[in-house]
């Protein structure tokens, strides 16, 4: 199903929610809205399930007005943040639900539905699990059966509210990985709505980033990453050091240090932000020109060595990312003054 | 070197008493201070409650088993009891209706004027039960607002069942609700929300979803309801009339028959109030001992 969102506001009391999205997700795509609480990913999310409805704007489905229909008439899956998994009801008859509470006329017959729930809950892996209550299940079986009860009812669209976020980090990965391979499969058109970049980077097709009732940027992971369109999207994908510069014809002045920017070339003189990743920041012998900084502390665990580091000039704590095994032994040891080269940075004017 | 290990020993293994006194729970009371509240806890609850209790059926036996009877089998008791169990019967359905509709629109939507809704609720718990009585009274007495328009269609509430009946609703209407709002706050609405995108409408959803979610706060409100309704005293005795073997529920009959120095036939009719209250407490706690767990499972999630 292809869904097309236009010009849709919402407001709470006094609240803004959405302040104007624009979307279209195409047959068979995948999309993460990402942002922070409060921007109003979740909110968007509930109008396209028909549990919200907009203030104005349009919401078309394969080119169909609804706007005006019921949750229950727009064939959509919802998979709730925290399961909302009926509690009263066995996993089998939670899956069942969709297909029980059909009118007469559509209902399957119960053999019908006996074997489509199996399907299903093989599907979702946990054929053993059917007379089970959700209270005795852990928090990614809970998630499996949520997803199973949502899928039972063939919806033209699966929308997920952070559907990892209550689950620890390792199965948190699993069902990632899962629920791609069974978007696939089912060749199915899902939203889904995370805080978590990485998250977002790793299942999506296409990521909306979302501000304060806006999207700010859409685009591939790819794009989003390597071409963020403002200093807020590139700030949310991934660690950034922050440092305030000069732009000039192409080129950008981070405390004395002059550093190519291309992607401004016919700016002249203004103020910004540079940002740098961790990893692009390459620690030398203080003898050698870039920022001076001083080791503050070395986190060595990890699969990478993080130096935490003050900029001499302005106090300001950055951080760098150093490849194990790099012969760089005697200079990052706490309180060692050292050189800092941004081999790669991104400015953007201010605002 | 000798003396070195001794003295390690010596702190790796402290005096008896010290270590009994480091392995009790950081929120348990020294012994003498926990056998004093225990006492006090235990003799106030004999005093206020088992002994009184005790007392009514002990009294009610006094002149023997078939004084007993005899008061029990009396005409005007039997219709005593008669008219309370009717009483109960229309009144407890109508608020489990009226408490359940309430509960779910305040727990589950969101509109103006709620939390005057549940003040409204509570209402008849912070008034007094005479003056409910006196209200009726006031409004559909011969004299009431709406006597002589009730009197033109022959229509009788005062001194009636009628009013016995309107009565006892108001003076348990929040029972029910009551137990029930707090309950489906805390379930909240994603369960309701589910089902809805899964295509059920809404009295599908109240049916299958929500109901299900609150059978037993539900029991609870119900049994509790049930005990104050045959019970009620204050607001019943203003209205009915105290017209024997017609407007005389039990509480009310107690009374009569206590005023008459009746007091065997008082206290045997008492003990049968009390043993009414005594059976719906053990159903609920026999309720609770047999579906404890799946209670627990409905309310966790």
């Amino acid at each position: 199903m292809t869904i097309t969102v236009d010009g849709i506001t919402k407001s709470f009391n006094n609240f803004q929610a959405l302040k104007g999205v624009d979307l279209t997700a195409a047959r068979g795509e995948f999309i993460a809205l990402l942002g922070p609480s409060g921007s109003g990913k979740t909110t968007l999310l509930r109008i396209l399930a028909g549990l919200e409805f907009a203030d104005s704007g349009r919401l078309l489905f394969d080119g169909h007005d609804v706007a005006a229909q019921g949750a229950g008439e727009r064939n959509v899956g919802f998979v709730f943040q925290h399961y909302a998994l009926f509690r009263h009801m066995t996993v089998a008859e939670n899956v069942s639900f969709g297909l029980r509470v059909k009118p007469r006329a559509q209902r399957p017959a119960k053999a019908e539905i006996g074997k489509q729930v199996a399907e299903l809950l093989r599907l979702v892996q946990l054929e053993r699990l059917g007379d089970r209550y959700p209270s005795q299940l852990s928090g990614g079986q809970r998630q499996r059966v949520a997803l199973a009860r949502a899928l039972a009812i063939q919806p033209g669209v699966l929308l997920l509210d952070e559907p990892f976020g209550a689950l620890d980090a390792k199965v948190r990965k699993e069902l990632r990985r899962w629920l791609r391979r069974l978007h696939d499969d089912m060749q199915l058109t899902s939203i889904f709505v995370t805080h978590d970049q990485e998250e977002a980077l790793e299942l999506a097709d296409r990521i909306a980033v979302m501000r304060d009732g806006r999207i700010e940027q859409i685009g591939t992971p790819s794009e989003i990453y390597h071409q963020p369109a403002t200093a807020y999207v590139y700030e949310f994908l991934g660690n950034a050091n922050r440092l305030r510069c000069r732009i000039d014809r192409g080129r950008a002045l981070v405390a004395g240090l002059d550093l190519p920017a291309p992607e401004h070339a016919e700016l002249r003189d203004a103020s910004g932000v540079a940002f740098v990743r961790p990893h692009d920041l390459t620690i030398k012998d203080p003898r050698q020109s870039g920022l001076e900084a001083r080791v503050r502390q070395v986190f060595v665990a990890g699969p990478a060595i993080r130096v935490e580091l003050a900029l001499l000039a302005t106090g300001d704590t950055l951080e760098a990312e150093v490849p194990h095994g790099t012969d760089l032994g005697e200079l990052i040891v706490p309180n060692k003054l050292v050189s800092l080269v941004p081999t790669k940075i991104r400015a953007f004017p201010d605002a | 070197m000798v003396a070195q290990t001794r003295r390690e020993l010596t702190v790796a293994a402290p005096p008896a008493a010290m270590s009994a006194a480091r392995v009790r729970n950081a929120t348990t009371e020294t012994a003498p201070v926990r056998w004093l509240l225990i006492a006090l806890g235990l003799s106030f609850i004999g005093l206020v409650l088992v002994l009184p209790l005790i007392s009514v059926f002990m009294e009610a036996l006094r002149s023997g088993i078939g004084a007993f009877f005899a008061a029990v089998s009396e005409a005007d008791t039997l219709a005593a009891v008669r008219l309370t169990l009717l009483v109960a019967v229309i009144s407890v359905p109508l608020n489990v209706a009226f408490g359940l509709a309430a509960a779910w629109a305040i727990a589950k939507f969101d509109f103006r004027g709620k939390s005057l809704l549940i003040t409204l609720i509570d209402l008849p718990f912070s008034v007094s039960p005479v003056i409910s009585g006196l209200v009726y009274v006031l409004l559909y007495g011969a004299n009431g607002w709406f006597g002589p328009w009730l009197k033109e269609w022959d229509i009788k509430i005062i001194f009636n069942v009628t009013g016995l009946v309107l009565a006892t609703i108001f003076v348990t209407f929040p029972f029910v609700a009551r137990e029930l709002i707090p309950l489906m706050q805390e379930q909240g609405r994603d369960e309701e929300e589910a089902a809805i995108s899964l295509g059920a409408n809404g009295w599908r959803t109240f049916l299958y979803v929500t109901l299900p979610n609150v059978a037993w706060g539900l029991l609870y409100g119900v049994l509790l309801c049930n005990a104050r309704a045959m019970g009620e005293f204050g607001a019943v005795s203003v209205v009915s009339g105290h017209i024997r073997g017609l407007t005389n529920t039990m509480p009310l009959h107690v009374e009569i028959l206590y005023n008459e120095y009746d007091f065997a036939g008082a206290f045997a009719v008492a003990s049968l109030l009390a043993l009414l209250a005594i059976v719906t407490l053990v159903a609920k706690s026999l309720l609770e001992w047999r579906y404890g767990d799946r209670l627990a499972a409905g309310r966790k999630h």
